[in-house]
């Protein structure tokens, strides 16, 4: 399916957005015959081939049903209790609720008539076991609703986003309800708890259909992921080298080189070679994902550096990726990427995946790697600011520095397996130049939150993503199934080792 | 274009079998196929699964065995049998399970004759098969999911494990003087509980004994562990810091057969918050309740011999609560009924996924099939 493309989703403005684009829509010919040329001589990609990238996002068609559960009328005693408008609250809330599917788009198949009794739920989950929407959403209008709650979760088997606006639950049919298997309470007043409900339902299904590149080894195969649905196509790691020495000096490349160092707060170590190497790997990339039908990568990018079969590590490239939501993971680490989806899929912004190096003198941790994103707040939001850097393991290429935003709340993912994730929270205390320290160039410092000691902090490339979005994700793992887990809250150097 | 797919797939079957390979491929891009033979039977690096039927009314039949395709791109293999009053309907194909796939085995039982039918479903496992919890193993390896059925049918020991741990002789090194069993453990990697019942008077009460030698990790707070005793309150212990690392040591527990089956059950697994995930447990004493002997004695492997019951757990006096043999199933099947039965068998150098609980359903492994082949390039179809 092809998407009208959102030039706020690109990393340049609109309007050099729409430039390049209108560029490559006449084949940018006048601008670069010469390496029009040498493209058809050579079966290289033409200078003119422009890959939309929100056409390599994936995107699913997704189904909700929704149904107001209500006792029958009018209401007396019991909550919400007899002053409650019944009709101006369902209007409100079926608004509200259009407006969600519009925003996220959402195909509903909404009840007409508010549900009001056993018959009426019975009849409603014979129509869910037919048609199998991928989420349904109930909006409680009744404390005495919630065994039908129980019944659609056990019968229907779908995931289950329960609304229950403040006056319609206790703490006991909250806690109950929440723990029952593929269901998430949304016990408020609050809309934004339901359209985040609808997101979780988004974003699993964008996993679902999702094609990932694992650029490795030499195989060539595709399996599936369990419980997530990633499919994960492995490819030899010869391919993306290969496909980058064919890739052209196009307009798209050199608009993008320009931009990268235009846009940068300082340019320390690349030259103008290099931020063309970076573009180049960044529009072999999305060639690969195109020709492969696929939606994200990962990618042995030391290996392939090691062996000096590019002139520029991928950070760079895996950055602008990062950015317009199409997640490019480093190291073939699949749950380090399976994680970057997360972020992307649910929150909406990309996330920094990274070696964690516990900073004992502070108790903070610094998150330090190559490929962070710059619109750290969202893909349609402003930029962070950024360095234009080498990779500084290998002196090569370019790689961000991303200035993150001191003082704001940052939240730590990492997907430990399908089954299992890891859900951290900190602030951020600054960041961390490379030199005086080694390491990778973006080196954020974050003080953890709820963690006596920064040594405790668990995972390895773990995803920061800003903003503390710990509630979403442990929602997220509770609707499907994902066990969720935080670093310990006590110290456990406090009792030494027992040897 | 399915067509000539499946066309194609159907046409290179007769070569392959001229190349003497031993049935229909099943394949799935990237990997090494295993095949279902020319009697219906999974052959795969670890052995070979079949089904024998039994009962009245069921006739000997040879097979029909084809290739077909499933949802119009999932290369599979069938075979068919005519077998009296049930049609036997084996179907196979590979599901690209992460990492290294599984094939589906589907028996279908369909009653044909219009009457009731009563028949037994025999599992043909490899001499060395040994039937677990939710799992058939061969050595380390967990070859065979088998569905929950199977266990309600089965003849039982009057104790054993029954789980899908791996027994590991000789893993611990215990200091000082102690029983042998502290030697040897099961593991239940990947998380797996570990888990034995005892054959007791139904509702009686025992006091059991679990001992622990920790010889992997030397710092506490790395391998927790719960422990669960039928009957008596749970115990959580992290073996490193209760006794520290190589040291043996022991708990007990005031157990009942609370449920009144006449089984007690123990397990061990992974404590909440636990970094290493995989529970291990040495040795096991039942002794009668209120006499358990002083902790160091049975420790020190003094009071092994007087125990009502002493299992030196993954070492040599170790053993399943499932006794050697096939698997059978006992089917009744009214008129015109169809039954089905699904197995997951592991493809070459892999096991089947159980450690965390069969996430896979029967529909989502056919999608994950049909996801793959449908978007595989047609220039590298195998």
């Amino acid at each position: 399916m092809t998407v009208p493309h959102d030039c706020r989703r690109c990393c340049v403005n609109r309007r050099q957005c729409l430039q390049y684009l209108s560029m490559a829509a006449f084949g940018a010919g006048t601008l670069l015959p010469s390496l029009r040329l040498r493209a058809e001589d050579s079966g290289q990609p033409a200078a003119g081939d422009v890959i939309d990238p929100e056409t390599l996002r994936p995107q699913p068609e997704v189904r909700l049903a929704a149904a107001f559960f209500e006792f029958p009328r009018p209401y007396w005693l019991g909550w919400p209790g007899t002053t409650y408008d019944l009709d101006a609250h369902q209007a409100e809330y079926r608004s509200k609720l259009d407006e969600s599917v519009q925003r996220l788009g959402i195909t509903l198949a909404a009840e007409s008539q508010p549900i009001s009794d056993e018959e009426g739920v019975s009849a409603w989950i014979a129509r869910l076991k037919e048609q199998q929407p991928h989420g349904v959403l109930i909006m409680l209008q009744h404390i005495h609703c919630w065994k039908w709650v129980t019944r659609v979760s056990e019968e229907a088997q779908i995931p289950l986003i329960v609304f229950a606006p403040v006056g319609t639950a206790f703490t006991g049919h909250v806690g109950r309800g929440s723990r029952l298997p593929r269901v998430h309470v949304v016990s408020s007043l609050d809309w934004s708890g339901v359209e985040n409900g609808l997101k979780m339902v988004r974003a699993k299904r964008m996993f679902e259909e999702t094609r990932m590149l694992w650029i490795r080894g030499k195989e060539r195969n595709e399996t599936v992921l369990e419980r997530l649905g990633v499919k994960v196509r492995a490819i030899p790691r010869d391919t993306f080298n290969l496909e980058f020495d064919k890739q052209p000096v196009t307009a798209e490349v050199q608009d993008l080189a320009s931009l990268l160092r235009a846009n940068a707060q300082k340019i320390v170590e690349p030259t103008e070679t290099d931020t063309v190497n970076c573009a180049r790997a960044y529009v072999t990339a999305k060639r690969l994902l195109a020709a492969e039908k696929a939606n994200a990568l990962s990618m042995d990018c030391l290996g392939m550096v090691g062996a000096k079969l590019v002139p520029t590590p991928p950070c760079g490239a895996w950055t602008l990726l990062q950015d317009q939501g199409i997640t490019a993971g480093c190291e073939a680490d699949l749950y380090g990427a399976v994680s970057l989806m997360m972020t992307s899929y649910l929150l909406g912004r990309p996330g920094f995946m990274n070696d964690p190096v516990p900073e004992t003198v502070h108790n903070t941790l610094i998150a330090a790697h190559c490929t962070s994103g710059i619109r750290l707040q969202g893909f349609d939001k402003p930029p962070a600011d950024y360095l234009l850097r080498d990779h500084s393991e290998s002196a090569l290429g370019v790689a961000m520095q991303v200035l993150w935003p001191v003082g704001e709340p940052v939240s730590l993912v990492r997907f430990t397996s399908a089954n299992e994730m890891i859900i951290d929270t900190g602030i951020v205390t600054g960041n961390v130049d490379t030199p005086p320290a080694g390491g990778c160039r973006t080196s954020v410092e974050i003080k953890m939150d709820g963690i006596e000691d920064c040594r405790d902090v668990k995972g390895f490339h773990q995803v920061v993503v800003l903003g503390n979005h710990r509630r979403v994700l442990e929602a997220f793992c509770e609707l499907y199934g994902i066990q969720h887990v935080h670093s310990p809250q006590f110290s456990t150097f406090a009792e030494g080792s027992a040897t | 274009m399915r067509i000539s797919v499946l066309l194609a797939w159907m046409l290179c079957v007769p070569s392959m079998l001229a190349a003497a390979e031993p049935g229909v491929p099943l394949i799935s891009p990237g990997f090494s196929p295993s095949h279902l033979d020319a009697a219906g039977r999974l052959v795969e690096d670890w052995g070979t699964l079949g089904v024998r039927l039994g009962g009245e009314g069921i006739v000997d039949a040879a097979p029909a065995v084809q290739a077909i395709l499933l949802d119009e791109v999932v290369r599979a293999a069938q075979a068919i049998a005519e077998r009296g009053s049930v049609r036997l309907v084996c179907t196979a194909y590979r599901a690209p399970v992460f990492p290294l796939g599984v094939d589906v085995y589907t028996v279908r039982l369909e009653e044909v004759q219009n009457r009731e039918a009563h028949v037994t479903l025999e599992l043909e496992l490899p001499p060395e098969a040994q039937v677990g919890a939710q799992a058939v193993k061969v050595g380390r390896r967990s070859v065979l999911a088998l569905p929950q059925e199977a266990l309600a049918d089965q003849d039982l020991r009057d104790w054993g494990y029954c789980d899908d741990a791996t027994s590991l002789k000789g893993w611990g090194k215990p200091q000082g003087s102690c029983d042998p069993a502290f030697r040897n453990i099961r593991a239940g990697m990947g998380g797996v509980p570990i888990v034995y019942r005892f054959r007791v008077t139904p509702r009686s009460q025992s006091q059991v004994v679990l001992g622990f030698c920790e010889s992997h990790w030397a710092e506490s707070g790395k391998r927790l562990l719960n422990c669960r005793v039928e009957g008596a309150p749970p115990q959580t212990v992290d073996p490193v810091a209760k006794w520290g690392q190589h040291k043996p040591g022991a708990l007990v527990f005031a157990a009942r057969d609370e449920n009144g089956d006449g089984m007690l059950e123990v397990a061990v697994r992974p404590a909440a918050g636990t970094a290493d995930r995989n529970p291990i447990l040495s040795a096991v004493w039942l002794f009668p309740a209120g006499k358990a002997p002083a902790i160091e004695e049975i420790v020190a492997g003094k009071r092994s011999a007087s125990a009502e019951r002493y299992v030196d757990v993954g070492g040599d006096n170790d053993q399943s609560l499932f006794p050697p043999g096939n698997v059978e199933y006992r089917v009744a099947l009214s008129p015109g009924e169809v039954k089905e039965y699904v197995f997951l068998a592991a493809c070459t150098g892999g096991d089947v996924p159980v450690s965390t609980g069969l996430t896979w359903t029967s529909q989502t492994l056919r999608k994950a099939a049909r996801d793959v082949w449908r978007d595989w390039p047609a220039e590298t179809q195998p």
